[in-house]
């Protein structure tokens, strides 16, 4: 857990939500007549990592909890395509 | 009917409930399995009284938020007149 970096400014929060991003690599056969997809991804959410919360846990301010969806940033994970983003 | 056009103030009133509120759910949800967190409930109680006046502020210059019962009506009687929530 300690290497799980949690900052909720905005990009930081996409470089956390890579780390808890997954991939693994399909198995493409010689004769596949459609373009192989190399690499698939998978999200594995802060809540998988985290068990029973504990009590005290930091917490956004309200209008920023409002925007983000949720009041714990430890649980913030926002999503952005792997496929699109360079 | 003239097409009544809303103050900012409305929204900002509406704008700083709603930031209460998710508040307050994501505080129920939590305390919800944390019953005896003394910390999140005290910060749920004034939460709640917050949002609580808010709401009466709104209410007493733009009419009822709610019906049945969980706001006062002005006369005449008015919470089924736009905007609806999807209008605002």
């Amino acid at each position: 857990m300690e290497n799980f970096m949690i900052n909720n400014t905005m990009n930081n929060a996409n470089v956390m939500q890579q780390s808890t991003r997954k991939s693994y690599e399909p198995f493409v056969g010689r004769y596949d007549p459609c373009k192989p997809i190399t690499v698939k991804y998978y999200e594995t959410p802060p809540q998988l990592y985290l068990g029973f919360q504990p009590p005290g846990l930091e917490q956004f301010p309200p209008p920023e909890a409002l925007k983000r969806g949720t009041l714990w940033p430890a649980l913030y994970a926002p999503y952005s395509n792997p496929y699109e983003t360079p | 009917m003239a097409n009544k056009t809303l103050p900012d103030d409305y929204y900002q009133l509406l704008e700083e409930i709603q930031i209460l509120d998710f508040t307050l759910v994501e505080l129920n949800l939590y305390l919800d399995t944390h019953p005896d967190d003394l910390e999140a409930i005290k910060q749920f109680n004034t939460y709640t009284r917050k949002a609580k006046e808010l709401r009466q502020q709104f209410e007493e210059r733009f009419g009822p938020l709610m019906h049945f019962g969980h706001s006062y009506s002005t006369h005449p009687w008015a919470w089924n007149e736009p905007p609806w929530p999807w209008q605002v």
